[in-house]
């Protein structure tokens, strides 16, 4: 008896979701749904989308991981996966999962949903460029990693972010003697010894060059290259960077800057998810791109952050298109951009929009400018391995720059 | 391994003393062979498909040049065993994982023996000890790690802030960034997390010691050095077999709070055989490679379980 | 003698051994308390100024730790019966019954308790979605199952091997099967070995972080380990969230192990020791 009502509950219920062709786009994605910032903003780009497309509805699968512990090639593998990915990328990165064949090639989306008009055209050619023509990803945020610094400590004591390396030494001198830390670090979190590594690269040796290095016509020991692995060597036996640091991870290495123990530290605009938490007053933090004695290279660094992703067993794909489309339409794009939960640069430029926090007017601003590579996404994923092994022997004190440079060099050689 | 088989001959050896075998005394009917078969049947069907054939596959995957899901692998011969020999990485994490082996077994196993040859002689409150002791085994070695690694935290971490407050100062150490303390500092996290069962063993083995042996000794004369000496260590030498291979199969697998505190670093200096393993499937994407890693810590499994019961044996003679 | 009158002075002596042992624990409770401001200034001996009870709400209700401890028992419950069904009837069959290569069948099931589960992950994760068992809790709890087989099935037979033969012999010649004898003689005294198995199982299971992290996917699937990676994000984590999920989680498992800790431990003794 019981059987039957259900079954004939069931028939309804298949009946009635035939008539409104009830479907579910299944998004891996956003990081951090938990927090009830994130989950707002979000919530509220999922109802602008379920309006627009009547009798669909977006699913947020809350991520386990990234492609860099296998969580996103799991799930992707499997035939429950997601229809469409979000997920932190880099060339690196995506080349694991487009070598496993896992992801579709969106090129011809770029011409004909005119994506290519909705990122920047420079960002384009970047992505042109990576895999012979073939496109793979979507960019939806941009990295742009450069020295915050606190506005009360430094107006106080009278300091500025200077012009030239030797001044910046000469100011992390005057820090350590007012008993502050000069510059923190984590880089048990790779990406978090990426940051700092990158931008004592970009300051040394130029964009340029480690662009060359990137794509391996400049070898990594080339003298043009290892200044910057060598000042970081430099930094830690004077002090100004903590040999103990090596064993701190980003959280706990933003604690020492949150805390005002530390007087600066490099990081990204996703960093204000990070003060937020930690209760620190965005209006006292500062932004600079770190100072380099090349003209013009004083830039911040950084790439493509996130992007998204179609799999190959996407069950929805044009649903995907669409949800991409709308991701990149000029409404929800300004709405994240405004919005408190907002932590990036975002792919276009944005006129006229008002971001929640002045440093990100701040990073935006310096952005605009240009910005130079974060080698951890760009590095292929084999290579990034021992990168980031090196930078921990640095800032432990284990080995020298040029020695560490050297051994970036043979995993490149290696690698190709 | 080593556990089991150093179990298993005691168990014959116990056997052998009562002779004659008493399962042979079992009429050996007909259906003997094929009722084995069907009890065991669930287990080795569970077995075979989950654990032995990705290990049969794993095997084969150390002669290709694999990359992970959905690539094509091609057969590469020896080639991956040539880099694995090559590559020095390799063999700072073989020795790491020897000495990680090491400490695992005397910190872990120790406490474990400390604890246990305390808390057995008490009567109301041992089970209260017991429990209370036991209780850092309940947790994840993922939660481990986390827990841990606020606590070495050089600046800000229970530690070294509880040393300064103490008037310890300058015994503060960069605990996960000093090159010669990481891989120490990282096992003290794993062997908190680990000695409960050891503890719990010895206990069990400790209760199972004939009082008769230290009331003969105690009319000998015996101080309490000496019946720890003649009646306690000696009385526990099966247990204590048992808990140093289940320490050393624990240690070689040790993985979680290396990966969650270190990641092997820094610079290599806490890498693990396992460790390493990881990252080599996951982030370089080099499978072949990770097979002949996963190869070589069977076949290092293997050769301790053999040199572990030599020495073993030769003890009891 | 002069064991009764050592009970206190021993005991005595033991508390500030405990006290050092159980500090991370206290620092844990303590940090689950307190507000994610707090726990950013980082300072372990200060005291939350409010108590943040909403931690423990937020977490359980963000996390949406309902349906995660759902999954989780009903994982757990899933490896510990098939753990049973699996190992004990082996654990017999290599104890008592005489078959031509049964040393070798022993040592082949037990070889995997040396294989890391890292090592093999990949083709494990293979056969699984083969069969297509990804991310569903009978995927989830054959591997797991697989993976605890070797140590379950030395435990059982060590124990097994501890019955007298005689009852086996009496009720072979009453005409029983060697199945009846197993279920009708053989585990109803071997509770002690079936506590050990049960406890270890379900703590490894409980507590698995990994297998979950490749199998478990859609988030009405996942156990409590992988609700607890909600909280965290690449750059930035929740941790008063973390904390007090990780308390959440500990809570069943330390039941557990407190209601049946005495049989547990004379499980392992007579299960793993007099073997």
């Amino acid at each position: 008896m019981n059987i039957i009502t259900r079954a004939a509950a069931a028939a309804a219920f298949l009946a009635a979701g035939a008539d409104v062709r009830a479907e579910t786009l299944r998004m891996w994605g956003p990081e951090q749904i938990t927090e009830p910032l994130i989950a707002e903003l979000w919530n509220g780009i999922k109802a602008d989308f379920e309006v627009k497309n009547p009798g669909v509805t977006v699913e947020f699968i809350p991520p386990t991981g990234t492609i860099s512990n296998g969580a996103v090639q799991a799930a992707l593998q499997s035939d429950v996966g997601p229809d469409v990915v979000l997920t932190n990328s880099g060339i690196g990165r995506i080349t694991v999962v487009k070598n496993a064949k896992q992801i579709i090639p969106l090129t011809a989306y770029y011409d004909e949903r005119a994506w290519k008009d909705k990122i920047y055209p420079w960002l384009f050619e970047e992505l042109k460029g990576q895999y012979a023509g073939e496109i793979y990803e979507v960019p939806d945020g941009l990295d742009a990693l450069g020295i915050w610094y606190h506005k009360d400590m430094f107006a106080e004591n009278g300091w500025t972010i200077p012009a030239t390396w030797k001044d910046f030494v000469t100011l992390m001198k005057a820090i350590q003697e007012k008993s502050i830390q000069p510059l923190a670090v984590g880089p048990r979190t790779p990406g978090s010894a990426g940051h700092l590594f990158g931008n004592l690269l970009q300051s040394a040796s130029g964009t340029i060059n480690v662009g060359k290095a990137l794509r391996g016509e400049l070898a990594w020991d080339d003298p043009a290259l290892v200044v910057g692995a060598v000042r970081l060597r430099e930094l830690v036996d004077a002090g100004f960077i903590k040999k103990e640091m090596a064993g701190l991870d980003l959280d706990g290495a933003s604690r020492l800057w949150f805390n005002k123990r530390a007087a600066m530290f490099v990081a990204g605009p996703w960093f204000t998810a990070n003060a937020r938490k930690a209760g620190y007053d965005l209006n006292n933090a500062g932004y600079l791109p770190m100072p380099s004695d090349m003209a013009g290279e004083a830039k911040p660094t950084g790439g493509v952050g996130w992007s998204w992703l179609i799999p190959s067993n996407s069950k929805q794909p044009e649903l995907a298109l669409k949800w991409i489309d709308f991701m990149l339409s000029d409404e929800v794009m300004k709405k994240r951009a405004q919005h408190a939960a907002s932590t990036m640069i975002y792919p276009r430029e944005l006129k006229d929009i008002q971001p929640s926090t002045r440093v990100l007017k701040e990073i935006f601003a310096v952005a605009a400018n240009g910005v130079g590579y974060n080698p951890s996404v760009y590095l292929p994923a084999d290579v990034t391995d021992t990168y980031f092994q090196v930078i921990q022997g640095l800032v432990s004190g284990q080995i020298s720059g040029e020695d560490g440079m050297k051994q970036i060099q043979g995993k490149m050689v290696a690698v190709r | 391994m080593a556990g089991v088989q150093a179990l298993d001959d005691t168990a014959s050896g116990a056997a052998a003393t009562a002779p004659p075998r008493k399962w042979e005394l079992i009429p050996a009917g007909h259906g003997n062979t094929g009722t084995a078969f069907w009890l065991m049947a669930p287990a080795i069907a569970v077995y075979g498909i989950f654990t032995l054939f990705p290990i049969a596959v794993t095997f084969w995957l150390s002669f290709t040049d694999s990359a992970g899901f959905n690539t094509p692998a091609s057969f590469v011969g020896v080639e991956n065993y040539r880099k694995a020999v090559q590559d020095p990485i390799v063999w700072q994490a073989l020795w790491q994982t020897i000495i990680w082996l090491i400490y695992h077994v005397v910190l872990a196993g120790g406490l474990g023996l400390g604890l246990a040859l305390a808390i057995a002689r008490l009567k109301r409150s041992q089970v209260f000890f017991r429990t209370a002791f036991f209780l850092p085994h309940l947790v994840s070695l993922a939660v481990v790690g986390v827990i841990w690694a606020n606590i070495y935290d050089p600046f800000f971490g229970l530690l070294n802030t509880g040393l300064t407050e103490i008037g310890l100062g300058n015994w503060t150490q960069g605990w996960l960034s000093d090159p010669a303390l990481v891989l120490f500092s990282v096992n003290v996290a794993s062997s908190w997390q680990g000695f409960g069962l050891y503890m719990l063993l010895f206990i069990a083995g400790l209760q199972d010691i004939d009082p008769a042996l230290y009331d003969a000794a105690e009319v000998d004369g015996a101080n309490s050095w000496q019946k720890l000496i003649h009646v306690t260590l000696p009385g526990l030498r099966e247990v204590m077999t048992f808990v140093m291979s289940l320490a050393m199969i624990n240690g070689l697998k040790g993985f979680a709070t290396v990966f969650v505190m270190t990641n092997g670093g820094p610079f290599y200096q806490s890498e693990l055989i396992t460790t390493y393993i990881y990252r080599l499937a996951f982030q370089a994407q080099d499978h072949g490679l990770a097979a002949v890693l996963c190869i070589l810590l069977s076949l290092f499994a293997i050769t301790i379980t053999i040199v572990f019961n030599r020495w073993r044996a030769r003890m009891a003679r | 003698m002069s064991m009764r009158n050592r009970e206190w002075p021993v005991a005595l002596a033991l508390v500030p051994v405990l006290v050092l042992v159980l500090a991370p624990f206290a620092w844990l409770l303590v940090s689950s308390l307190k507000s994610e401001a707090e726990i950013g200034r980082a300072d372990p001996f200060e005291w939350p100024a409010e108590l943040m009870w909403q931690n423990y709400l937020d977490a359980w209700q963000i996390g949406g730790f309902g349906e995660l401890v759902g999954n989780s028992f009903f994982n757990v419950a899933g490896v510990v019966i098939l753990m049973l069904v699996t190992c004990a009837p082996a654990g017999y069959a290599l104890s008592k019954i005489r078959f031509p290569g049964r040393e070798w069948m022993f040592y082949a099931l037990i070889f995997g308790m040396t294989i890391p589960i890292q090592a093999i992950v990949i083709p494990l994760y293979q056969v699984l979605s083969g069969l297509g068992l990804v991310n569903s809790l009978a995927g989830i709890v054959l591997a797991q199952v697989s993976n605890g087989i070797p140590f379950g099935i030395f435990l059982m037979r060590s124990f097994f091997t501890n019955v007298p033969d005689e009852l086996v012999e009496a009720a072979r010649i009453d005409g029983a099967s060697h199945f009846q004898i197993l279920t009708k003689i053989f585990l109803p005294i071997s509770t002690p070995a079936v506590m050990a198995l049960v406890i270890i199982s379900a703590l490894s299971t409980w507590n698995d972080f990994f297998l979950p992290l490749i199998v478990l996917i859609s988030p009405d699937v996942q156990t409590i380990p992988l609700g607890l990676v909600r909280f965290a994000g690449t750059y930035a984590s929740e941790y008063r969230l973390v904390f007090s999920g990780t308390v959440i989680s500990f809570l069943p498992i330390i039941l557990l192990y407190i209601l049946t800790q005495r049989r547990f431990t004379e499980g392992l003794t007579q299960g793993a020791i007099k073997g």
